[in-house]
């Protein structure tokens, strides 16, 4: 008799892992909850039947009886009737539940209350007035688990928060871009909360360490935290939350310019849990620092560096190193070291034996490393899908051919601005199976005249595959072997300045002036079909009536004057300036302009799969890093051209950059230019929070990242996006070792 | 389990005593059956109580669990999908659930007491179903409930949750 409820109990220990389940309480705070008391209230299931009903009830025995015969449902003990109410999402389905009977009603309150509508003034104020209500019929203060209040971001003030103030079993607080609010609700929210979990308070310039020794004293369970641009933060603070917050997960401490090695050394020191931090533009921080924390946390999958410009390669080269037990963070997958310049090879050939299993790379602006590191790159294998070494320019064709060779699994791959290499490198790439997006954006191997010849190559005549332009064959190799390339961005490429050819082309942004049209140039989705198609008919012409002569006269135009660097515009006209008078403005684009797409033929590029080709002319000119807000961005991920699941993929896409840090953009023309992210500023607060925005995925989103290449986990995301569809072992097996 | 295993035949008690011979396969959809099994190390000899389920019941459950003996073992996934608020529930599983309301949850219960996820999911969604779009009072009489909220205390919820309407 007791055996079966023994076993079940041990079963449902077994189940009961998941780091958000935490509420002591109830199972109605969490699905995971729910989930569990399945198994939990078989218990009490027996109970209420057999064993433990006091035999010498009879009266409520029969009346229980009675009961269950009249109205079946009774028989359902509240974990089960709770698990029932777990299926119902509309809250109007759940507000009726809470009206049928008291016990329904206390059945379920808390999914209702789990997270309370915050995404209205209205809304707000009437919860507000209910947990402030003094005879309230649930003590619905309790109930709230997740607080989000960045819907309406900008307009809630301390005022707005101190209603919320006796909620303390909050387990995830995001009060992103509330730039408001001050210490004096932030301390009394958190005080007295024992529960919180995540807690996000980007753009929060506003908050001290005040706010943050609160959390320090308080939740003791925080395994989030995103402080992001809260400038006024210190190390004191975030030490103190190191030593007390053991569990301590995910930590991005972007923008927070005040931080030095010291936080960083305390995390370091007491975060062994730790799987993802992202130290983005902290110019404070040295490589002991790094080295601390790679030696400390090996769980780590996800390690973001950009911009932290003073760390150099003794970060790696201190890695403890024993030929006999060789150390390595097996788990780690992401590191971006964009703008680190002060690496070189060695530290990237220590970065390769520590960390076998990258999976992406991003070496954006490391401007001193050459081949050699690249070789050593290779080593990675299979394991590497993106790599980013735009403005690496010492490396050549030998390592990048070595490359392609060898990390046949790449998806993404930059090289802008990477001048050395030619069409070796290119046809080498153009074999690469699961290619999606390559970004050859200034790399001056590419002239406009092999652009042009790549798109129109045998169109001419035989004579010039052999011959002159450098690039030909490769780019048709691209043109012709990628059919899943369904994005071609040629903007500021004379040759393609036809309208002939511009027919396919995509509409400017409506934000662009009247130079900014002029140069631009895109194909994307059904436009690369047509244009191929486009391009074949006109062989097929030209075949016939072999004009010998039709080369255009190319890069006249594209000279200074077009302002590839931006420079001109920028403080005028303000955010959207910069990219627009680069080659490469052209991502922006997808998404508002469908109207010119329609369906008509996919041409070979059809199919589910995507793929990105950026190119653009040689010019050099001053790279110009500078934040944007990109207003017609998020239209742009919510409608790329393939229709195919782009779209869909794009939230999996924020390869480069920090997925989930939505406030923080960089600049669409350096991306192009292949710099990576290269602003840190975390301007862009009024972007669409559910875009994690950043370097190279802007481009991806606008062309429409196919099958999934990139993997980046958010810090307050659950664990892992991955490509599940590929088969790969991915960050899967990673989001294992803690959750 | 082997091939031979899988073959085996166990022997299962209802609550109300009657034996009931079935495939170890099929009765080991039940976590809490196979743990005994495994427990007792000699199956198919010693007949397993099941305390809680009458006969008919469980004769209902096995119905569900031979249909489904070759289901995969559920995955991680497959835990976090049912978490989802989805109430899609496949064509057979929705005939097998077309049973009066004291059978239905008697399944229910049973596959809560003999551990049977999935069939666990597909009585709950059921219920769900039959829940989704119904005013109050439509409920109440779907499932034959007493209402015992006074009218204050109906106006005073409704008054309390108000923001949840327009959600």
């Amino acid at each position: 008799m007791s055996r079966p409820g023994r076993q079940l109990q041990r079963l449902s220990s077994d189940s009961s892992s998941s780091s958000s389940s935490t509420s002591p309480e109830r199972g109605v705070d969490d699905d995971n909850d729910s989930f569990m008391l399945q198994a939990n209230d078989s218990q009490s299931s027996l109970g209420i039947e057999v064993d433990q009903e006091p035999s010498h009830d009879v009266a409520a025995r029969l009346a229980y009886e009675e009961r269950c015969r009249v109205s079946p449902v009774a028989r359902l003990p509240a974990e089960l009737l709770i698990s029932i109410f777990a299926r119902l999402s509309a809250s109007s389905d759940l507000m009726s539940c809470m009206l049928v009977s008291k016990e329904w009603a206390r059945n379920s309150v808390g999914f209702l209350w789990h997270r309370p509508a915050m995404s209205k003034w209205e809304s707000i104020q009437s919860v507000v007035k209910s947990i402030r209500r003094a005879d309230k019929f649930f003590a619905y203060q309790d109930l709230v688990k997740r607080l989000n209040m960045s819907t309406l971001a900008a307009q809630v003030g301390d005022g707005c928060l101190m209603g919320m103030v006796e909620c303390k079993r909050v387990e995830r607080l995001t009060l992103t871009n509330c730039t408001k609010l001050t210490d004096t609700s932030l301390r009394p929210l958190i005080d007295g909360n024992r529960s919180l979990l995540a807690l996000d308070v980007t753009g929060l310039d506003q908050v001290t360490d005040v706010t943050m020794m609160a959390v320090a004293d308080n939740c003791l369970r925080l395994q989030g935290l995103n402080v992001t641009s809260c400038k006024k933060i210190t190390d004191a603070s975030i030490s103190a939350v190191a030593k007390s917050c053991r569990h301590v997960k995910r930590l991005k401490f972007n923008n927070c310019s005040q931080l030095t090695d010291k936080a960083i050394m305390t995390v370091a020191a007491h975060s062994s849990h730790l799987l993802e931090i992202d130290l983005h533009a902290l110019l404070n921080i040295e490589s002991p620092a790094i080295t601390a924390l790679l030696t400390s946390c090996p769980h780590l999958r996800e390690v973001r560096l950009a911009h932290c410009t003073r760390i150099n390669d003794f970060a790696f080269l201190d890695i403890p190193s024993n030929p006999e037990a060789p150390f390595t963070l097996d788990a780690l997958r992401i590191l971006d070291l964009t703008d680190c310049n002060e690496l070189g090879d060695k530290g990237v050939e220590k970065i390769i034996e520590t960390c076998p299993r990258l999976r992406n790379l991003i070496l954006a602006k490391c401007r001193h490393i050459t081949d050699r590191a690249v070789l050593a790159i290779t080593k990675l294998g299979k394991n590497l899908h993106y790599i980013h070494l735009g403005h690496c320019q010492r490396i050549t064709d030998l390592s990048v051919e070595a490359l392609a060779r060898s990390c046949n699994r790449i998806r993404y791959i930059d090289l802008a601005c990477c001048s050395n290499l030619t069409d070796v490198s290119i046809t080498k790439l153009a074999s690469l199976p699961k290619l999606k997006r390559i970004g050859l954006v200034k790399c001056a191997g590419i002239t406009d005249a092999s652009i042009y010849s790549l798109a129109m190559g045998e169109v001419k005549n035989g004579k010039r595959v052999n011959g002159a332009s450098v690039l030909e064959r490769g780019i048709r190799v691209l043109l012709t072997n990628c059919l899943k390339l369904t994005h071609l961005s040629l903007t500021g490429v004379q040759a393609f300045l036809r309208d002939d050819l511009l027919a396919f082309c995509r509409e400017a942004p409506s934000e662009f002036n009247d130079h900014q049209r002029d140069v631009f140039c895109v194909f994307s989705g059904t436009g690369v079909g047509r244009l191929r198609e486009h391009l074949k008919n006109e062989k097929a012409a030209q075949v016939i009536g072999d004009t010998d002569s039709v080369t255009p006269s190319m890069g006249d135009r594209i000279d200074d004057d077009l302002g590839l660097d931006g420079d001109g515009d920028d403080e005028n006209t303000g955010v959207d300036s910069d990219g627009s008078n680069t080659p490469v403005i052209s991502l922006d684009v997808h998404g508002s302009h469908r109207d010119g797409q329609t369906p008509i033929l996919h041409g070979p590029s059809s199919g589910s799969n995507s793929g990105v080709l950026f190119a653009a002319g040689q010019h050099h000119h001053g790279y110009q890093y500078q934040p944007h807000l990109y207003p017609w961005t998020s239209s742009a991920h919510a409608g790329p051209s393939d229709p195919s699941g782009a779209a869909a993929n794009f939230s999996q896409s924020a390869p480069a950059s920090t997925s989930f840090m939505p406030y923080t953009f960089w600049s669409h023309g350096s991306n192009h230019g292949g710099v990576g992210s290269s602003s840190q500023a975390p301007q862009s607060v009024y972007h669409d929070p559910s875009h994690g925005m950043g370097a190279m995925d802007v481009p991806a989103g606008n062309g429409g990242q196919g099958g999934g290449a990139q993997h980046v986990t958010g810090m307050m995301s659950a664990a892992v996006l991955d490509d599940v569809d590929e088969g790969d072992e991915a960050f899967g097996e990673g989001s294992e070792i803690i959750d | 389990m082997s091939a031979e295993a899988a073959d085996q035949q166990v022997k299962l008690v209802s609550s109300d005593n009657v034996e009931i011979l079935t495939e170890r396969k099929v009765a080991e959809r039940s976590m809490l059956i196979k743990n005994m099994i495994e427990d007792l190390g000699a199956p198919g000899e010693e007949p397993i109580p099941i305390m809680n389920v009458s006969e008919a019941v469980l004769r209902k459950v096995l119905e569900w669990c031979t249909h489904h003996k070759n289901d995969p073992a559920p995955t991680q996934d497959d835990d976090a999908d049912s978490r989802k608020k989805t109430t899609d529930i496949d064509d057979w599983d929705q005939k097998f659930m077309q049973v009066d309301q004291e059978m239905l949850f008697e399944i229910i219960l049973a596959a809560n007491y003999m551990d049977i996820k999935a069939l666990l999911d597909v009585g709950c969604k059921t219920v769900a179903n039959m829940i989704k779009g119904k005013s109050p009072e439509e409920i109440r009489k779907t499932f034959n409930i007493q209402n015992d909220f006074t009218p204050e205390e109906e106006e005073q919820i409704r008054r309390e949750n108000e923001w949840a309407e327009d959600r």
